[in-house]
């Protein structure tokens, strides 16, 4: 499907935004993972995820944002959702994800939470 | 190559091409012929990069060559020099300078031009037309070459053309691009002019000196004591009369056709400058583009400043200009405020402020930028010169290397913020409103078909007109051909006109597939506008097709995967319901939108009723049954939840429980595909409506499995599936065995479809 893809941005200093869009299932989501992986490589700790163009996040989903999370802890990076539509929000809660990670209803207002925490 | 060098500019001059300036050249003209009775002035043009300076300059030398021979002698010889190619080695100039003077004095003397630069040979040509002064200058120039000092090679050859001509012509200096000579090796600022400082105030050699740069120049000037001897005169862009007969040569070459109010047009849009002009007129010429309209013109426009010629020429300025590139993006960033946004800036200070550097390197940046003539200062204020073209380039350096927009987006703004201004913003709420109506109404018409001529506007009115609306739903009953609408898999909004706003600013965007086949192929996209004006406009009408066009350039669509509408409230003339016939725009009218709603037995939307309308299944009433067989293959389980999602609308659900209930149905068909390794490659789904539940069955023909043992569920991270679906719903139950498994979902209608569901997160 061209329009599930993920894609990423540099918002200034070791900052990306990693949009991720379409449905985010075991295809995406290992996409997904792997561009974060990328992002981390490459000396840039500070990730918000934009679930701005996510459409539906299964199962398989969660799973990967949960790896992503690992993965963040690990590398001692800072992850922060944005624009996550009522549903998916739900979605995290019920799995507990939202304790880990915060989110945020622009992509500005999490950008602008990384540039106080820095 | 090299010996062309100065020659390059004069040969690609056409003086045919060469349009208004006529104050300027007359007054030039004057200044030079005045050289002969010793009253000459010199004058200092500045204006910024190509903005005409050097066509100006050949220009008049053109005109100096014409004048009548009638004239007693001295005649004024026009030589022409531009710096700007120059190396930056004193010696080096100093050989070409002479190279260039006896070169052109020997064609301005009657000579075929020679083929070479051969200065002996050009000297011995001189010589024997007894100008025998140049063997000494030359074995002089030899010397100072030979000892390898600069200075005094540049004093001889600068000096040289004053010692010829004698009573028959005076050397009339035509000096292009000055600003190079700042930047010669050791040598310092403003050598030349005191080189030739006792000849200029003579007031015999008339000299027409040229730069971008002329705050350098102009202060060159004053050390030396000149400043008073010049005159100062500023090219900017041409008059509109001149700029828009400019068209006419640059078209009849290429045959190339525009019409006429449109010439006017977009000789402002470019600013009067002669050379975007011409790169104008290539760029058409080169994309075989049709000029018909406006909105074609800004097009063409939007895609040469993105990606065509406009573009690179200013892109390969920045590059010469700045070539660091970290410098550069601060400069375009910092231009960008200041000619862009108009961030008001006229000192030092605040543009190292707004530079976000230290004076030192901000002072780097700003004096790179004013050799290049995009700014003039005095000591202490500095003035950016203005343009249009640079402007919009500025926006999409901007757009594209900040914000990481791709070209096409920064098209479309572009042209949006110059067709688009006309829409209200005043409207804003009803257009959203309508926005909305629209918007569920295109979730409802998923794999629906509706009558072509609801999406006629033109045959509709001339069948329907003044017939009352019973007659009309009858009318449209009748109606044979059907458009099967695509599957609609996902709908958004887009907002608005603004620059740098949503992507193409429709009102709304459908994604749809063909025949449910999830391909690229069997893509169609609905872009959709909702006009709430009175009357639907032309421009209205131009501006949405401009859109769509980009939109089907930026997704690479072919025609038919691209299905534009209008949906309007007021009135339309039929010129414009012909137009939008012509560019394929389905037109459909408010009173239409009622007919969509009675065929679906739906009453219309009014604003914030959405989610309170009443259910029109009441208890007591036979459930509705559906089934579905999904093949077990990846991501087949969006259409199962697309189903559910339309069951649900015949109960008229709210969102968060159609999505609770969409989720679910996914969950439960993923395990089905994961765990079931079914025979039949198959998975049967039934969706039970009644008034007071919505039931969900997804059973596979598989070996079965136990929900308990969470061990088999071995990938890392995995296991939420039944977590999430008991979530999800109020009751599940899962009967599993050796002929497969079926997972029973219920969600209550009636009570609780409220509790929990839409309370939102409270995790700090």
């Amino acid at each position: 499907m061209s329009d599930w893809t993920v894609k990423t941005r540099e918002a200034g200093e070791g900052t990306s935004v990693v949009y991720v869009n379409g449905y985010l299932n075991s295809l995406l989501g290992k996409e997904m993972e792997r561009v974060i992986h990328d992002v981390l490589d490459a000396g840039r700790p500070r990730v918000v995820l934009n679930f701005e163009g996510t459409r539906l996040i299964n199962s398989i989903g969660i799973s990967s944002i949960i790896g992503v999370v690992e993965r963040m802890t690990e590398r001692q990076g800072t992850l922060a959702f944005c624009s996550l539509n009522r549903i998916n929000q739900e979605l995290l809660r019920i799995t507990g994800v939202s304790r880990y990670v915060r989110a945020f209803d622009s992509e500005e207002e999490a950008l602008s939470y990384f540039e106080q925490s820095v | 190559m090299r010996l062309l060098w100065s020659q390059g500019v004069e040969l690609s001059f056409r003086p045919g091409e060469f349009f208004g300036r006529e104050e300027e050249l007359t007054s030039l003209l004057r200044v030079c012929l005045e050289g002969k009775s010793g009253i000459g002035a010199s004058v200092l043009i500045y204006g910024p990069p190509n903005i005409g300076k050097s066509s100006l300059l050949l220009k008049l030398k053109s005109e100096l060559k014409l004048l009548p021979e009638s004239e007693a002698p001295p005649s004024p010889f026009p030589f022409y020099y531009s710096f700007s190619n120059i190396l930056s080695h004193p010696l080096a100039l100093s050989q070409h300078f002479l190279q260039e003077y006896l070169w052109q004095l020997l064609v301005f003397l009657g000579e075929s031009p020679p083929a070479a630069f051969d200065l002996d040979a050009l000297c011995e040509s001189l010589t024997a037309r007894g100008h025998t002064e140049c063997r000494d200058f030359l074995s002089a120039h030899r010397r100072y070459s030979e000892k390898g000092d600069g200075l005094s090679a540049l004093a001889n050859a600068f000096s040289f053309p004053f010692a010829t001509g004698g009573n028959l012509l005076y050397p009339v200096f035509l000096f292009d691009d000055f600003q190079y000579t700042i930047k010669l090796q050791n040598i310092p600022e403003g050598a030349i002019f005191s080189i030739l400082r006792p000849y200029i105030k003579s007031g015999h050699f008339p000299m027409i000196v040229s730069g971008s740069s002329p705050g350098h120049v102009t202060s060159s000037l004053k050390r030396e004591g000149l400043y008073g001897s010049f005159q100062l005169l500023e090219v900017g862009g041409l008059s509109p009369d001149a700029s828009v007969r400019a068209w006419a040569p640059l078209f009849d070459r290429r045959k190339i056709r525009m019409p006429e109010h449109l010439m006017v047009r977009a000789a402002a849009r470019l600013g009067h400058v002669p050379i975007y002009q011409r790169m104008f007129a290539e760029e058409v010429s080169f994309r075989n583009a049709q000029i018909e309209d406006e909105v074609a013109f800004e097009n063409l426009f939007a895609l040469s400043i993105t990606e065509g010629k406009l573009n690179r020429y200013w892109r390969e300025f920045f590059e010469n200009a700045i070539p660091d590139r970290v410098n550069r993006a601060r400069a375009i960033k910092f231009l960008k405020r200041v000619m862009f946004d108009q961030f008001p800036i006229d000192t030092f200070e605040g543009a190292f402020s707004l530079l976000g550097t230290s004076p030192e390197e901000g002072g780097e940046i700003l004096s790179a930028l004013e050799f290049k003539g995009l700014l003039k200062s005095d000591f202490e204020h500095i003035q950016f010169i203005r343009d249009p073209v640079l402007s919009d380039f500025l926006f999409w350096a901007f757009e594209r290397g900040v914000l990481g927009k791709n070209t096409s987006q920064v098209a479309a703004s572009i042209v949006q913020a110059k067709i688009s201004s006309g829409l209200v913003e005043g409207d804003r709420e009803t257009h959203e409103e309508s926005a909305e109506g629209a918007k569920e109404m295109m979730r409802r018409w998923d794999c629906r078909e509706v009558p072509a001529l609801l999406f006629d506007f033109g045959k509709f009115q001339e069948r329907f007109r003044e017939k009352g609306l019973l007659e009309i739903v009858i009318g449209l009953e009748e109606d044979a051909r059907k458009v099967r609408l695509p599957k609609i898999s996902s709908v958004s909004t887009g907002y608005r006109t603004l620059r740098g706003g949503s992507r193409f600013a429709f009102d709304l965007v459908a994604y749809g597939f063909r025949d449910g086949d999830f391909s690229e192929e069997n893509l169609v996209i609905w872009a959709v506008d909702v006009n709430t004006e009175k009357t639907l406009t032309q421009s209205a009408v131009e501006h949405f097709e401009n859109r769509c066009r980009l939109l089907s350039l930026e997704k690479g669509l072919n025609p038919d995967q691209l299905q534009k509408w209008i949906l309007f409230d007021g009135a339309a003339d039929p010129v414009i319901v012909e137009l939008s016939d012509r560019y394929g725009i389905h037109l459909t009218h408010r009173t239409q939108m009622r007919f969509f709603l009675n065929l679906f037995g739906m009453q219309e939307l009014e604003k914030g009723q959405e989610e309170k309308r009443p259910q029109e299944t009441r208890a007591g009433e036979k459930p509705l049954e559906f089934e579905l067989v999904l093949p077990i293959k990846a991501d087949t389980e969006v259409v199962a939840a697309r189903v559910a999602e339309e069951v649900a609308a015949y109960a008229a659900l709210d969102k968060d429980t159609v999505d609770r209930i969409k989720m679910a149905i996914i969950e439960a068909c993923i395990n089905a595909f994961e765990h079931s390794e079914s025979e039949t490659g198959k998975v049967r789904l039934r969706y039970i409506l009644s008034p007071e539940r919505i039931e969900l069955f997804v059973q596979d023909e598989g070996k079965g499995f136990r929900p308990s043992s969470a061990g088999d569920e071995s990938k890392r991270n995995r296991g939420w599936g039944l977590k999430l679906i008991g979530e999800l719903v109020d009751d599940v139950d899962i009967t599993t065995g050796e002929q497969g498994t079926t997972v029973r979902m219920v969600k209550n209608l009636r009570h609780g479809t409220d509790e929990g569901s839409t309370t939102p997160d409270d995790e700090g």
